[in-house]
């Protein structure tokens, strides 16, 4: 079988700077993948090559078994790929509920139909008590959540974390942790990036570790770990393997 | 029509556009400190010309003379619509863009029916001045002297300007709060005071523009608008909030609109303007010499 | 949950159409020709400030060269029907159509502009409009058009008798434009708009395609603006570039969301209803002596609602809301 997503030979510049050299990585369906690597690894470029952000300079993205490299973003979301910002950005003056909406009508345009998915999916992520208030409202922890949110409503085959765990309390990141393998349970891919090994590792099948833009290593997380060249690009930095 | 005709249009262009550059420059640096459009820019020259003329009728300075007056006067004009009307609009937590645009959209039309109920609706003029209605002849070409002296003024506004951006402890704040707001905070600046001495040096510098301009332009209370969507062109073509892009992008739109009106009918000169202005942000979003 | 939101909607509904009786009942007792004129101006306002409202509230395109389709509407009926008889009914929807046309092509290269870039763009483009119907001979250039008095009917939309008829067209107006608006709001449509209003990085991410977005917002505002210019040139019978296309007519379009209420149902119907009446009468009452008050009082209200209720006046009549919103 085909794995979900697959990149083959990517490259990204931006003017003389090399953010991503000859990345090929696959994803296969039913996976928790770990993208991790110390800051400046390229990882939020490769993110933003998969989610359909820019294209790559050069190389291609298949997804589902198809060639996706030229499709925009909201095409992607379409065909199946769902992402959270790093950033949150979330709808400011609409409510959580009609946050939710908005990914929800993707797959569904009649609204009542479109209102009730939103609703699961904010039972689902521990939000429904939040329906109505306006997203600009809530807590950190709680726009975290309503990115994940929103992306599920639109019913995606591979769901792309940017760094949902990272600056959580340890209770929050613990409900965190939870949610994407209840996610995960559902039948949803995911990929996500983060920089703090520690959160990740327990939770991932499979790691890949970039650095300089280029793959490192990849594999299991207890491998990884243990890597001496993951120890080594991560030395000197304060999130040491092992710290 | 001939060469030398050509020539006349474009070296008249270009003073204009110099004029331009000038009306211009205080949008851009309004912007560059605090990207706020002020859409009552062309109210501010309005004001100036009002106030030239009125120090000519009531005690016969002549512009040349009131153009440090009326700058100093509109500083404070500026210095205060900041204090009063933009320090709040900033403030703005929903719908930040629309309140920025519409609170100084506002101010402009009291500033027009103030004037009006103030002025009348009566177009005035300068009757006599030092420099109105003559003109030199530089090898052939006719040029006028209040174009000119003007043309000149723009020159030296810019010049100050740039040595007052870079060699001046003010200036140097003023470049610090436009890169940081925040971190100048921590330093001990007054970012508000330094805002509204922004406010203040930008109407300043529409005021000299002001000042001069009422030597051979009608004034009356409407006189704003069209030079401020001239200004606002200018100030895009130039890329928001870089000072000197305003300057080239005055002298782009004075030679364009000396261009047009030797192609088209007078009454479409200034649709050559417009509709450089639209090539260019079609093509390059951000303007000339906007960064991306 | 889900009922609540089904009754806040339907609870509009039956307040808009009990407002609706209530207006089309006000000419039974008020008689004065002045005041039903106001009214007329009122309606089509609200009516206009609605359409605008639906790309610039909704979906944050804001635009300040609506007086384009309003200058279009009003001279394609006016043209249509001086020069070839065309019936101004038709003339209503070619405009309309027109202007949707229009707006979705000049979209294409300004939607792409951000910020203060598009909001000059959308001056900018009417400018020119407006300079080149000034110079257009054959539609009557800066002189503009009179369109001819045929003696009262409804096929020829013209009523030299009585205001009613327009005073109910104006009406049935401002009718259609709330309920577009009521019925996009709750649609694919309107959620997508809001989404690019406040996020379009987001919106793009959740399968929202920005672009045809604002395209679709574009010709839903324009097609009204434009039979809200249409009615404008059949109510005062006579257009002229400057007082159907001038830059003003933008702002009026503007002005009443701005103060009822950006991106709201109802306020540019409140907002209406303030602004139109209060510069209508300050012209009338102060401004025999002395021109300019109503733009004073007019632009001293702007002022005033962008700082102290950027929200908008609606704001006020849901207490619940502002708690929320602060």
């Amino acid at each position: 079988m085909t794995p979900l997503l697959e990149t083959r030979g990517v490259w990204q510049r931006f003017g003389g700077l090399i953010a991503n050299s000859d990345v090929s990585i696959s994803v296969g369906r039913g996976e928790i993948v770990g993208l991790i690597g110390p800051n400046g690894a390229g990882k939020s470029t490769l993110f933003n090559l998969i989610a359909g952000v820019l294209p790559p300079t050069q190389g291609s993205i298949w997804f589902d078994g198809e060639d996706v490299t030229r499709l925009p973003a909201a095409e992607r979301c379409q065909r199946g790929v769902g992402r959270t910002f790093q950033v949150v950005k979330s709808f400011e003056t609409m409510s959580v509920i009609d946050n939710v909406i908005v990914g929800a009508l993707v797959r569904n345009t009649v609204m009542r139909v479109a209102r009730r998915k939103a609703y699961e999916v904010l039972e689902f992520c521990g939000l429904a008590a939040r329906a109505n208030v306006l997203a600009s409202d809530l807590v950190p922890s709680e726009k975290r959540r309503l990115e994940v949110a929103r992306a599920l409503a639109t019913e995606p085959k591979l769901l792309l974390l940017d760094e949902v765990l990272t600056g959580l309390t340890p209770v929050e990141a613990k409900t965190g942790v939870e949610l994407v393998r209840k996610v995960r349970d559902t039948g949803v891919t995911v990929l996500m990036v983060e920089h703090v090994m520690e959160i990740v590792m327990p939770l991932v099948d499979r790691a890949i570790v970039l650095d300089l833009g280029k793959v490192l290593v990849e594999g299991k997380p207890t491998e990884v770990v243990r890597d001496p060249k993951v120890i080594s690009a991560y030395l000197g930095d304060r999130h040491a393997v092992g710290a | 029509m001939t060469a030398e005709t050509i020539i006349q249009s474009l070296a008249s262009g270009l003073l204009m556009g110099l004029l331009y550059g000038l009306i211009a420059v205080g949008l851009a640096l309004i912007f560059g400190l605090m990207d706020v459009v002020n859409f009552a820019h062309g109210e501010f020259l309005m004001i100036a010309m009002y106030a030239t003329f009125f120090l000519f009728a009531f005690f016969a300075i002549d512009p040349l003379l009131a153009a440090p007056l009326v700058a100093a006067a509109l500083f404070v004009f500026g210095a205060v619509v900041y204090l009063l009307i933009v320090r709040f609009a900033v403030r703005a937590k929903a719908n930040a863009g629309m309140v920025q645009i519409f609170s100084t959209f506002g101010l402009a039309i009291v500033m027009r029916g103030l004037a009006q109920f103030f002025f009348t609706p009566d177009y005035r003029s300068v009757t006599h001045s030092w420099l109105g209605g003559k003109t030199i002849s530089l090898g052939g070409i006719f040029l006028p002297e209040p174009q000119l002296v003007g043309a000149a003024v723009s020159i030296a506004a810019f010049g100050g300007l740039y040595f007052f951006i870079n060699r001046t402890d003010f200036g140097r704040a003023l470049e610090a709060t436009r890169e940081d707001a925040g971190a100048v905070a921590l330093v001990g600046i007054d970012k508000n005071r330094v805002f509204a001495l922004g406010w203040g040096l930008g109407a300043a510098l529409v005021g000299l523009a002001g000042a001069i301009m009422s030597i051979f332009f009608y004034i009356y209370p409407d006189v704003g608008a069209s030079f401020a969507l001239i200004a606002y062109v200018t100030v895009a073509l130039g890329g928001f909030g870089s000072v000197f892009g305003a300057f080239a992008g005055g002298i782009i739109v004075g030679l364009v609109e000396a261009t047009t009106a030797m192609i088209l009918p007078p009454s479409l000169k200034s649709v050559g303007i417009y509709a450089v202005y639209l090539l260019v942000v079609f093509v390059r979003p951000r303007g000339l010499f906007g960064s991306i | 949950m889900d009922t609540d939101f089904a009754k806040r909607r339907r609870r509009d509904l039956i307040v808009a159409a009990c407002l609706a009786v209530i207006a089309a009942l006000v000419p039974l007792f008020v008689k004065d020709v002045y005041v039903q004129n106001i009214m007329v101006l009122t309606l089509m306002y609200a009516a206009l400030s609605q359409s605008w409202n639906i790309l610039s509230g909704y979906c944050g395109q804001i635009s300040l060269g609506h007086a384009l389709y309003f200058g279009l509407g009003a001279y394609t009926t006016t043209l249509l029907f001086t020069k070839f008889g065309v019936l101004p009914w038709f003339g209503m929807l070619g405009g309309g159509l027109i202007s949707a046309l229009i707006a979705m092509a000049l979209g294409y290269p300004c939607f792409r502009l951000r910020g203060h870039y598009f909001v000059i763009a959308t001056i900018v483009i009417a400018e020119i409009a407006l300079l080149l119907i000034q110079n257009w001979d054959w539609a009557g250039a800066a002189l503009g058009i009179d369109i001819p008095v045929r003696g009262d009917s409804w096929l020829k939309f013209q009523f030299t008798r009585s205001k009613l008829p327009y005073f109910y067209f104006a009406l049935g107006l401002a009718c259609v434009a709330w309920f577009v608006t009521w019925w996009l709001e709750d649609s694919k449509w309107g959620f997508w708009w809001r989404a690019v209003k406040d996020n379009p990085d987001a919106a793009e991410s959740l399968g929202v395609v920005v672009f045809n977005s604002k395209m679709g917002a574009a010709a839903v505002s324009a097609f009204l603006t434009a039979v809200g210019g249409s009615f404008y040139a059949q109510f005062v019978s006579y257009i002229d570039p400057e007082s159907v296309m001038g830059f003003q007519f933008s702002l009026l379009m503007a002005l009443p969301a701005v103060v009822g209420g950006i991106g709201t149902l109802w306020g540019p119907m409140l907002g209406a209803v303030i602004l139109i009446p209060l510069t209508e009468l300050t012209r009338s009452f102060i401004g025999g002596s002395g021109r300019g008050v109503d733009l004073i009082v007019y632009g001293t209200l702007i002022v005033l609602i962008s700082l102290a209720r950027p929200q908008g006046l609606i704001g006020l009549f849901s207490p619940k809301r502002k708690e929320a919103v602060r």
